[in-house]
């Protein structure tokens, strides 16, 4: 291969590329974000039967998709670190869980809180919410497995295959209205097409890559500081400028 | 049927807690920083 | 803390986390993964007898009726069809021809006598111009096919 792509795999290479990534995504960030409220908030119409309360779709589906979507990412790095033992693995999975977690508890809020005007209810233990609260769960045992490991490399080994196990929950969750009864609509959005109208669609598209840009420049800011908490004695640390530059 | 409230209570603690997490991780940022300058500080004269 | 206190302490957490986690997974394979049953499900008997469950389907167009505090509707999957009574405040987004939950009793009498009513809408998201339409195309085309009823 013309690209050798494991230099990258290490934190060493990693860790000044991550930093000339950040800005793209986060400014990318901020961009996606100001056209998908402006489109959800100014161009959007009002729905025909739920009235302006759907707005929040623009931002509880693109945070409910990156729960989703972070667990399937941050399980995979997993079972990179299982296979091949290679460090980044190990400090992206840490990176990502945190924001997964996040992701997972706005997408229960905002669910909750269009939930209430539209169907009665902020909460109902049907299959989709009870699978979600699962997700938010898992990402947080992961999280508190890795505090009550403390030392790093096994800490990854251990987040990695529960991780991987907790991996079932996400199908269920995506499929959990078409399988069972449930209280929570299906999706709008289908390989097959969308049932929303256009400038809706937009709106949440939009924001679901506004969403994927924040995820993305967040991880790879947090990961950063973990390769600098992790590997502060070596010598690839001391020769960066930010940490040499104190001498 | 206009709801406000609920998408202002949406909204509002969604950029919120975007907002802490990016503070958080600043804040990170600099302690894994200082830290790292420690550490070399203790090291060896080579 | 000591650090060992610290990891103590992360690990209850954790055990603590990863129970309610087991928990809720065996909680909604035992009851909830069923949210609530059609009427023909009721018909059928597949749902709990003698005790507390939810039916859900699409409130029947022309069966509500408030008669003072008490509401009655009819919950119908096309098929099957349950009289359901009511008292209490209804969600906004409660219509006839709409999708509904109820949790309740089921009466000796096949009456449903609900404690909570919750509305259950549907994916489909536009304008009210646009629903208009749609709902116009719908007439036509019944029209339509009457008209080709009739002429035959």
């Amino acid at each position: 291969m013309a690209l050798n792509w494991t230099r990258y795999a290490s934190p060493a290479s990693f860790h000044p590329l991550a930093g000339k990534l950040i800005p793209w995504f986060g400014w990318g960030a901020a961009v996606l974000a100001a056209i998908g409220l402006w489109l959800g908030f100014a161009v959007a119409p009002t729905d025909f039967q739920q009235g302006e309360v759907y707005r929040i779709i623009f931002i509880h589906v693109p945070s409910a998709w990156m729960s989703m979507f972070l667990y399937v990412v941050m399980a995979f790095w997993g079972a990179l670190l299982l296979a091949f033992n290679t460090r980044l693995s190990g400090m992206m999975a840490q990176a990502i869980a945190p924001t997964g977690a996040l992701m997972t508890f706005l997408a229960l809020w905002t669910g909750a809180l269009w939930g209430r005007p539209t169907w009665g209810t902020y909460w109902a233990w049907d299959a989709r919410m009870t699978s979600e609260l699962i997700l938010l769960f898992l990402y947080l045992g992961i999280i508190a497995l890795r505090q009550a490991i403390g030392e790093a490399r096994r800490a990854d080994r251990a987040c990695a295959v529960l991780s991987l196990v907790g991996v079932v929950n996400i199908p269920i969750i995506y499929y959990s209205v078409q399988w069972w009864n449930t209280l929570h609509q299906g999706a709008s959005v289908k390989p097959t097409g969308s049932s929303m109208e256009a400038t809706m669609l937009w709106g949440m598209l939009v924001m679901s890559f506004a969403f994927w840009f924040y995820a993305i420049a967040v991880v790879l800011s947090r990961v950063r500081s973990i390769m600098l908490e992790r590997e502060r004695s070596a010598a690839w640390v001391a020769a960066l400028p930010e940490v040499g530059s104190a001498r | 049927m206009n709801h406000w409230h609920f998408i202002l209570g949406a909204y509002g603690v969604t950029v919120l807690l975007l907002i802490v997490e990016v503070v958080a991780l600043r804040a990170r940022r600099r302690n894994a920083v200082a830290a790292a300058q420690a550490s070399i500080e203790n090291l060896p004269t080579p | 803390m000591k650090p060992r206190h610290r990891r103590i302490a992360w690990i209850l957490a954790g055990i603590a986390v990863l129970g309610v986690a087991v928990a809720l997974v065996l909680n909604a394979f035992q009851s909830n993964l069923v949210f609530f049953f059609s009427p023909t499900d009721v018909a059928e008997n597949k749902a709990p007898q003698g005790r507390t469950f939810r039916i859900g389907g699409l409130v029947e167009e022309k069966s509500v009726r408030r008669d003072g505090i008490v509401v009655h509707f009819k919950v119908t999957d096309t098929a099957k069809t349950i009289p359901v009574t009511y008292q209490g405040i209804l969600p906004d987004l409660f219509k006839e021809g709409k999708g509904v939950v109820a949790q309740g009793k089921l009466q000796p009498d096949g009456t449903f006598v609900a404690s909570e009513v919750l509305a259950k809408h549907d994916e489909n998201y536009m304008p009210p111009e646009a629903a208009a339409a749609v709902n116009k195309a719908h007439i036509d085309a019944a029209e339509k096919n009457a008209a080709k009823t009739l002429a035959h």
